[in-house]
């Protein structure tokens, strides 16, 4: 219907409007100078050690937290598939919470549970355990899995609930053992799916500063919150800030990109 | 094994639920000092209810949300429509776009482009309510796509459309009679998870908004620090809206 085209124009603009002209000040802010252009905030970018250090906390935080995720995630997919119907459906609904809950209210429910005074400190306390520090990097390794898990379980679904039953019990009526049956015949069949949950949770984890922010500060050195005090701190540089985010952008497009590198190998 | 493997997926499942639970447990109780909560209390609602300061930042919430839903609306179902029935490479190209920018550009940058961008003319918006009713359209466009695409799809709109331009229905008609209500459903379900995305966001908000733009999320913020009790009531509040939200999400996608 050649005539309706049209229908695309306010999309477009909006588009154009609210990400194209937004990423084209940011680009022009980080490199703009009194006269002509700088290359003076990209040096600071990459050469800082505070920002080199933000950068690799950011890469090594979200690549682990992506590991963390494809594992429990495929876990908690794989038993969820296998209950009866009416379980499956209630559960699918119960992961969609997390997934779209603010990042505020899981802060305030992980400060109860796992805070100084926590009621699981409590317990560990009287079990005579060491206290969990919710404010460090092991607590908010604790709390992000809560919307990564799930978000990863969500992604991984309609693909396991497709091919994964059946070529399971194929696998296992010709033969294979378990260990062999998932190793060799589910995990390479469920691989498009692990790579676009895992791209999901690395691009989220890349940028996520909220939920890091209400629980730790500014104490935890991640590129996103490095961006964010640049904007909203007394140490407010604009400029800076924007040549950070170019350096975030292209580092999670990179992740991305080998992602979408290793995915097309299982494409047929 | 079995039973190792049950206990963990019985450990998962607590570990999504415990932290849901915490806000709502903590937002009914009189006191909780040690394990167990004690008292039951509906002192932190009123308090949050009775306070301008909560009442107006909550209001200004669902405005600003209903406003970007608005917006989206306006802007996306035409797009997805078009998108849609435009089948070649440009309407799959638009598709694979849409699915990439949320996971290229986070919150965090749309947040820094917004500022650097609308503090200027043509276009100079910091400080007032638009530039976060706008970022909040930005955020919540790609999925209020997804989803309207999606209930598209779903209803074969496109062959319909074409059944009734053979019949000789203009396109006024066609977009009045077949498109709007058989797309009714699945802009519904585009504008609850617009709005959901909306009601809870902090990360644009706290970045583009000025001192007159306190939302719900931004108070809860301050409340983590200042006052736990009023900060339990709000995170319960906003933990309900998205329970609504998915509630009429789900009820949509049964009919």
């Amino acid at each position: 219907m050649r005539g309706e085209r049209f229908l695309l124009l306010p999309g477009l603009l909006f588009l154009l409007l609210f990400f194209g002209y937004p990423l084209f000040s940011i680009a022009e802010r980080s490199l703009a100078a009194p006269e002509g252009l700088t290359l003076a905030r990209y040096a600071k970018a990459l050469a800082a050690p505070a920002y080199l250090e933000a950068w690799r906390n950011s890469v090594v935080f979200a690549t682990l937290s992506t590991l963390v995720a494809a594992l429990g995630g495929l876990f908690l997919a794989y038993w969820t598939s296998k209950l009866p119907l009416r379980w499956k459906g209630f559960l699918m609904s119960l992961y969609a919470i997390p997934v779209s809950l603010s990042g505020l209210v899981v802060a305030f429910g992980f400060i109860v549970l796992l805070g100084r005074n926590g009621v699981l400190n409590q317990i560990f306390a009287s079990l005579g355990w060491p206290r969990f520090d919710l404010y460090s990097w092991a607590g908010l390794f604790s709390v992000f899995p809560f919307y990564n898990i799930p978000l990863f379980a969500l992604a991984l679904m309609p693909l396991l609930e497709s091919v994964g039953r059946s070529l399971m019990e194929a696998a296992r009526a010709s033969g294979a053992t378990p260990f062999q049956a998932w190793v060799r015949v589910l995990l390479p069949a469920l691989m498009p799916g692990i790579l676009a949950g895992s791209s999901l949770v690395f691009a989220g984890m890349m940028g996520a500063f909220g939920t890091a922010l209400a629980l730790t500060g500014f104490a935890k050195n991640l590129l996103s919150l490095q961006i964010y005090s640049l904007v909203a701190e007394s140490t407010f540089d604009l400029p800076l800030a924007a040549a950070l985010s170019v350096v975030l952008m292209a580092s999670t497009g990179v992740g991305l990109y080998l992602l979408a590198l290793w995915e097309r190998r299982y494409r047929r | 094994m079995r039973g190792l493997g049950w206990l963990f997926f019985a450990f998962l499942l607590l570990y999504l639920i415990l932290p849901m639970l915490a806000p709502v447990v903590y937002s009914f109780s009189r006191m909780w000092l040690d394990v167990l909560p004690q008292g039951f209390t509906l002192d932190w609602y009123a308090r949050i209810a009775r306070d301008p300061k909560y009442v107006e930042a909550g209001l200004l919430s669902l405005r600003i949300a209903l406003m970007a839903v608005a917006t989206n609306i306006v802007v996306g179902v035409p797009t997805a429509y078009a998108a849609y029935t435009w089948a070649g490479r440009a309407g799959e190209g638009l598709r694979r776009l849409l699915q990439v920018l949320p996971l290229l550009v986070p919150p965090l940058v749309v947040g820094l482009g917004f500022l650097l961008a609308f503090n200027r003319p043509p276009l100079s918006l910091s400080g007032t309510l638009w530039i976060v009713v706008l970022g909040h359209a930005a955020l919540g466009f790609p999925f209020f796509f997804r989803t309207v695409y999606a209930g598209l799809a779903g209803l074969e709109v496109g062959l319909l459309m074409e059944a009734a331009r053979a019949s000789g229905a203009g396109l006024w008609a066609r977009l009045r009679y077949v498109l709007v209500p058989n797309l009714v459903p699945a802009v519904l379900s585009g504008s609850l998870v617009a709005f959901a995305i909306s009601m809870g966001e902090f990360e644009i908000t706290s970045m583009v908004a000025g001192f007159g733009t306190i939302t719900l999320p931004l108070l809860l913020f301050q409340s983590l620090r200042e006052d736990f009790r009023a900060a339990s009531a709000v995170a319960a509040v906003l933990l309900y809206v998205t329970l609504l939200a998915l509630l009429g999400l789900t009820f949509l996608r049964r009919r």
